[in-house]
């Protein structure tokens, strides 16, 4: 005995936005009569639209870990930061709980956010059934964390525009920095824009 | 229910208690901006550098999309936020409703996840340490002002969830 209906086959509809419940009516664009947001069934086009975004997203994380953050130029050396390396420099440093977070942060937390979406586009778009409640709290998760691979932005950010003091030690952004910010934005997006009912759709009782 | 997740959260908390929130995330929102975050010491020469002003140099270094997209997860969107809670709450909290309060509180609610101020707290920390090892780091009135806004900030989001908001147009900003 299953102790919830589906909206879509009683004829209601849920506000996305201000979760006010709606009667169904004929048209392809209904607004919701408490707030005025649009009304759909099932967003339109979520699924093409997270793909492209999820795609551009993992074609730019390569780019964002192997070409440098930023370019460190000081008295005495020279060097190129990629985001593992400044994790490295951290441990060396002896801050090692700092370097987890930014290896947490930058370079596991993106690439299980593209794994993780990339899963489940695939099993919607084969209506694979099963594990949807595994797959919702996942789904839940990567919106969750997405934001704070931000960090290693707003650091390099920092850190460009403190240390410029000629002839001893400037730092330069890297073209990596604008990668990774691209894939952190990507992602971020790419969540944003997947409906999240999809995955209940082929949902059966179990 | 079947996926587990909240499906929303009220709570007591009145609309005065987010109004004095949003008006104290708005001073300090001020404040850390009036303030330069962080200064570095070295060989006597002091550098001091404010958000907008680390934004600034990565615009400088032909970066013009990094800076934007710092300016607007730490500092406009914040402000927009700030600003268009207090704009859609005081007229409710007297019964009326400002003009476009529908599609700006809608707008307020997308944009939620792009504020991005405890983010920026830990890469601030992250960039400190990695400065400590180069140079004397100094922080500055804004770092602190900074924290209490993240503070204030994460109070405002947890007494205006969107479902109370509602409930509060519904019942005349009771």
């Amino acid at each position: 005995m299953s102790t919830y209906v589906m909206g879509r086959t009683v004829g209601l509809l849920v506000c996305t936005h201000c979760h006010a419940t709606v009667r169904a009516i004929q048209s392809s664009h209904a607004l919701c009569p408490r707030c005025g947001a649009r009304v759909h069934e099932r967003r339109p086009h979520s699924l093409s639209a997270t793909a492209a975004l999820v795609l551009s997203a993992a074609a730019l994380y390569v780019p964002a870990n192997l070409l440098p953050v930023m370019h460190m130029h000081t008295f005495f050396s020279e060097e190129d930061d990629t985001i593992m390396s400044g994790v490295l420099s951290l441990i060396q440093e002896g801050s090692w709980p700092l370097a987890l977070l930014v290896f947490v942060a930058s370079i596991v937390v993106p690439l299980l956010k593209l794994i993780a979406m990339g899963w489940l586009l695939i099993s919607v778009a084969r209506r694979s059934p099963g594990h949807a409640l595994q797959k919702s709290r996942l789904f839940r998760l990567v919106e969750f964390v997405g934001r704070w691979s931000m960090l290693d932005v707003y650091a390099i950010a920092l850190l460009v525009s403190l240390v410029q003091i000629r002839s001893l030690a400037t730092i330069q952004v890297g073209l990596g920095a604008l990668c990774f910010g691209a894939v952190v934005v990507l992602t971020m997006l790419a969540a944003q824009s997947f409906d999240e009912r999809l995955l209940w759709d082929t949902h059966s009782d179990d | 229910m079947r996926c587990r997740a909240e499906l929303y959260r009220t709570n007591s908390a009145s609309i005065d208690t987010a109004i004095a929130w949003a008006a104290s995330a708005l001073v300090l929102l001020l404040l850390s901006n009036a303030y330069p975050l962080v200064a570095l010491q070295l060989n006597g020469s002091v550098r001091a550098t404010t958000l907008v002003g680390a934004a600034i140099g990565l615009y400088n270094q032909g970066y013009a999309p990094v800076a934007a997209l710092v300016l607007v997860t730490t500092l406009l969107v914040p402000l927009f936020q700030i600003s268009g809670l207090l704009y859609v709450l005081v007229p409710l909290r007297a019964n009326r409703r400002a003009p476009g309060q529908n599609e700006l509180f809608r707008a307020l609610t997308h944009l939620r996840p792009w504020a991005m101020s405890e983010v920026f707290m830990l890469g601030a920390l992250v960039a400190l340490v990695k400065l400590s090892a180069l140079a004397e780091v100094i922080p500055g009135v804004s770092l602190f002002s900074y924290g209490a806004l993240m503070l204030a900030l994460s109070a405002l989001t947890s007494v205006t969830p969107t479902e109370q908001f509602w409930r509060w147009v519904d019942g005349g900003g009771q």
